[in-house]
């Protein structure tokens, strides 16, 4: 089980991911055999509907959303190095990490990091900026069928009234960030 | 009907000189213990001819049974002629002592539940004052009905009938609805708790309790340390009971309901091992280091012996429901009567029968409720809010009932100290505990938690129950009356006040200015964000030893207990298949794919409004306050680990999966929709190839979408779903001609079916 998952991920191989994610070595044993369970095909990448299977997403408002964010561009499989990749984004940020390595390329853990990942969330046709219908879609899929369109139409405006600084009617990165504030 | 007559009036005899008729409760004199020594006159006693024989004879001291009888015989014989003749002309006669013990059993059960009603019918009642203080109250009002009439104490409850008959269902509804995977994950602090928290209890009370006996003005000298130290015993468990109904009212986050709930459940085996080994001291002569040791070991006997009966019941219960198939009728019934016979095993060897009882509910629960049919397992579900609501109801009754009486002894300072220190001894426990159980975890007990926690360990009917236990020393009356003070003072003044003070708590942190419309919006959806991820990496997954048993189920347990690997489907994946199966048959009718969204489409049209909006619109302060009242309502909850349990509803019926099914169904059209318009996209693009595949190529991803959203991993009904839905993708942007090829097809393939 745990075993048989270890032997099929090779050491150097743990070692560069856990270079590029900063996860540790039982973290990364233990999210490949996850990965494994998941991946029903047995061909070392998860395709789309493999991670629907998972009934809890499935429910989940943001489910494609989030499904989608792991494939890049235009593809269609995801490796284990990719999965790694976007869940290093949701490691929590240790104090310890903070002095080291100023120079260095930017974790993928930072903060600015998981605010970009979010950002792509609401921002599909990335052109860094969320639009007011991108908003629109992301509120019908969170409160569902029981409010109006005008009324989902006056929230979006709100909010992006609220937030827009430089009036362009759409929330650019850096109005997103002073959002979450 | 002489036979009939003869044994009826054999039972009442014997029954009458060992209990008396008093009053309509007969029953309860029967079950309950008595009190006192009197015989008053019933009250009411029916018109009958064996009644006034009864009356007749209650005032004659019978010297024997033989003569008694002889007596009896000689007199009914001689009465028999009249009572032919009366008994030929009377069309209705009331013969009261036939039925008096069900009668009486269930005109108990049916006070409690009016009672029930009653309190339900005024909505604002149960938020204020909850349900078990409205239950002793309305106890408290029968027990003074019934001293008033008698005169004398009412009945007290009999620890038996609470410990065989009314507890059982409450743990077992408490344990098979228990959310399995909240309680593993917190299980170290719950065992933390139950175990070295009740014992620091036992001790810290029973020791502070015995300094204030060396007072000499209390007249208390006479309790030695021993009998503290028995009275802490009792008095320290946290009772599952009162705390289920009181937490109830309050919502309070998953986790702390677990800990609490779980503590008072698990704290059942300290509790009888520390309980009976004191008792033992007491009755000893003289007390060895051994003896103490035993007493630990006893310890781990009682809880592992307990929780080992309990997997094999389980165990046992889910390899019988797999050969129900043909009967499913009784299937319920197993399901009770394992978990009931686990019980009286666990309590024949002096084990913790409540350990037992909620290990089998978690063992078995997984491998029955596959096996059995879905309407069984409704009926298994409604059966158990049943009884342990009924249990519940009676349990506060009686409470109320027993309090009134004369045996008690009301030695004020004693008695106010016992609660003074119970409470002490629970909030120093519980910060002492927390600050160990926060080094370990990330996610820490906050302190209002903590203030819960302390506050939440009522007690309740199970010390009451275990006082009545106690041998008869002379100082009994004076730990009844405690008992009774310290449950009254829990159940009614910390039962209502908190629901306000976990109000004020809250309150207290919320000072900041309300957030704004953008960033409620935006909080929720990083907590979907959140719980995606969290299900995506298996975060449950996490523990090793979850991990094995997982192992160990899959390849072994499940051969074993499961009929066949068929997965039961819930409701939301029968809601799915329906929905697929209504879209191809309107399909099929329409002959298209052209399905028009039911909702208009968000990706256009909206565009150019925003220009023409006035911001003065939007900055109206009415507006704004309706925007945050409809994002309080609407916004979809974040999945909830599992469905909370609740007293008054099944699972399943409440608000998480209407929501779940909501977002599937929009979901599903969402699908449809993008389907329909890549596919006339696409269509419309090789109108002109004939070629099927290349369309099928196309659409290819999106077959795969239309395979997803199966909640459960039901491989059958996927590949279902993944043919049917490649056939309608593929069949549909041919030409007219071939949509009569799909309408037969179509027809034919659905309609067995539906």
């Amino acid at each position: 089980m745990g075993s048989r998952a270890s032997t099929l991920l090779r050491d150097e191989e743990i070692e560069e991911i856990k270079k590029e994610t900063g996860f540790s070595h039982s973290q990364i044993t233990r999210l490949y055999s996850r990965f494994t369970s998941l991946d029903k095909g047995e061909n070392g990448t998860l395709s789309r509907e493999d991670f629907q299977r998972i009934p809890e997403l499935a429910i989940n408002p943001l489910g494609d959303r989030i499904i989608n964010a792991f494939f890049p561009e235009g593809e269609d499989q995801v490796n284990f190095r990719g999965f790694m990749r976007t869940l290093a984004h949701f490691r929590p940020i240790e104090d310890n990490e903070k002095s080291k390595d100023q120079n260095g390329p930017e974790p993928l853990n930072s903060r600015s990091n998981k605010l970009h990942f979010a950002f792509r969330l609401y921002d599909l046709d990335k052109d860094d900026k969320i639009s007011r219908d991108e908003l629109l879609q992301v509120l019908r899929m969170m409160v569902g069928v029981n409010i109006s369109d005008e009324q989902l139409g006056s929230i979006a405006d709100r909010t992006i009234q609220e937030a827009d600084q430089d009036g362009d009617s759409a929330i650019s990165f850096a109005e997103f960030v002073k959002l979450r504030c | 009907m002489v036979g009939n007559a003869e044994i009826r009036f054999g039972r009442n005899r014997e029954s009458k000189q060992s209990d008396e008729f008093e009053g309509g409760l007969w029953f309860v004199r029967h079950f309950f213990e008595e009190s006192s020594e009197e015989k008053p006159l019933p009250i009411w006693a029916p018109d009958t001819k064996r009644a006034a024989r009864a009356r007749a004879l209650q005032g004659s001291q019978p010297q024997s049974l033989e003569e008694d009888v002889l007596r009896e015989n000689t007199s009914w014989a001689a009465e028999e002629a009249q009572g032919n003749e009366s008994l030929e002309h009377a069309f209705f006669s009331l013969d009261y002592q036939h039925v008096q013990v069900p009668f009486e059993i269930t005109l108990w059960i049916m006070l409690a539940s009016l009672a029930k009603i009653g309190f339900h019918l005024y909505n604002k009642l149960p938020s204020v004052v909850p349900e078990s203080c409205l239950l002793v109250f309305v106890g408290l009002i029968m027990g003074g009905i019934i001293y008033g009439l008698n005169n004398k104490s009412p009945p007290v409850m009999d620890s038996d009938i609470f410990f065989l008959y009314l507890l059982p269902p409450i743990v077992l509804d408490a344990g098979y609805f228990m959310p399995s995977r909240p309680f593993f994950e917190n299980i170290g602090t719950i065992l933390l708790y139950a175990v070295v928290g009740t014992i620091w209890n036992v001790f810290g009370i029973g020791f502070s309790l015995y300094g204030i006996c060396q007072v000499e003005s209390f007249h208390l000298q006479d309790v030695s340390l021993l009998h503290n130290l028995l009275f802490g015993s009792l008095i320290a468990a946290v009772d599952p009971v009162a705390v289920l109904a009181v937490f109830e009212e309050i919502h309070v986050n998953e986790k702390l309901r677990i800990l609490v709930f779980g503590e008072s459940l698990l704290n059942d085996a300290v509790t009888v091992v520390l309980y009976k080994l004191f008792r033992s001291f007491c009755e000893m002569p003289a007390i060895k280091t051994v003896d103490v040791f035993a007493g630990v070991g006893k310890f781990f006997v009682v809880g592992i012996g307990g929780f080992l009966v309990g997997l094999t019941f389980g165990m046992i219960a889910a390899f019988t429901t797999r050969f129900t198939k043909n009967i499913r009728v009784i299937e319920p019934l197993f399901v009770f009567l394992y978990s009931y016979l686990c019980y009286l095993t666990a309590e024949m060897f002096h084990l913790s029968g409540i350990v037992a009882i909620i290990a089998c509910a978690m063992g078995m629960k997984r491998y029955v409720e596959a096996n059995i049919s879905l309407k069984s397992h409704t009926t298994v579900k409604y059966f158990m809010k049943m009884w342990s609501s009924v249990s519940d109801t009676l349990i506060f009754i009686f409470l109320g009932v027993s309090t009134i009486g004369e045996n008690h002894e009301w030695n004020w300072p004693y008695i106010c100290f016992t609660v003074i220190f119970c409470l002490i001894w629970r909030a120093l426990g519980v910060l002492v505990l927390t600050f160990f159980v926060n080094r370990f975890h990330i996610n820490t007990v906050t302190s209002k938690d903590q203030f819960i926690i302390a506050y939440g360990g009522l007690r309740g009917a199970m010390c009451f129950s275990l006082v009545f236990l106690l041998p008869d020393f002379h100082r009994k009356q004076l730990f009844t009356a405690a008992t009774t003070v310290v449950i009254l003072f829990t159940v009614f003044v910390q039962g209502m006040t908190i629901h306000p003070l976990v109000d004020l708590l809250d309150v207290k942190k919320k000072r900041e200015s309300a957030p704004t419309v953008g960033e409620q919006i935006h909080i929720r959806f990083l907590d979907h964000l959140l719980a995606g991820i969290e299900d995506i990496s298996g975060h449950w997954g996490q523990y090793y030893w979850k991990d094995k048993l997982e192992y160990f189920n899959s390849n072994y347990l499940q051969k074993i207990l499961l009929r066949e690997y068929d997965q039961p489907k819930s409701s939301i994946v029968l809601l799915y298949e329906k929905l697929e199966r209504k879209h191809a048959i309107e399909l099929a009718e329409a002959g298209q794919l052209g399905h028009a969204p039911s909702h208009p489409s968000l990706l256009n049209s909206h565009r150019t409004v925003i220009a023409d909006r006035k911001s003065e619109d939007i900055l109206n302060p009415d507006v704004l306050k309706n925007i945050q009242e409809i994002l309080a309502r609407s916004l979809y909850r974040i999945r909830r680990t599992v469905p909370a349990y609740n007293r008054h509803t099944l699972p399943g019926e409440t608000e998480p999966t209407e929501q779940a099914k909501e977002i599937l169904i929009l979901q599903h059209r969402s699908l449809w929709t993008e389907i329909s318009e890549s596919d006339t996209f696409s269509s419309r693009k090789e109108s002109q190839k004939a070629d099927s595949y290349s369309a099928q190529g196309d659409s290819s991803p999106k077959p795969k979408l239309c395979r997803s959203l199966t909640v459960e991993n039901a491989e059958k009904a996927q590949e279902l779903k993944h043919n049917r839905s490649k056939s309608v993708c593929v069949i549909s942007p041919l030409q007219p001609s071939g949509t009569a090829w799909v309408n037969k097809k179509e027809t034919e393939e659905l309609t067995p079916d539906i």
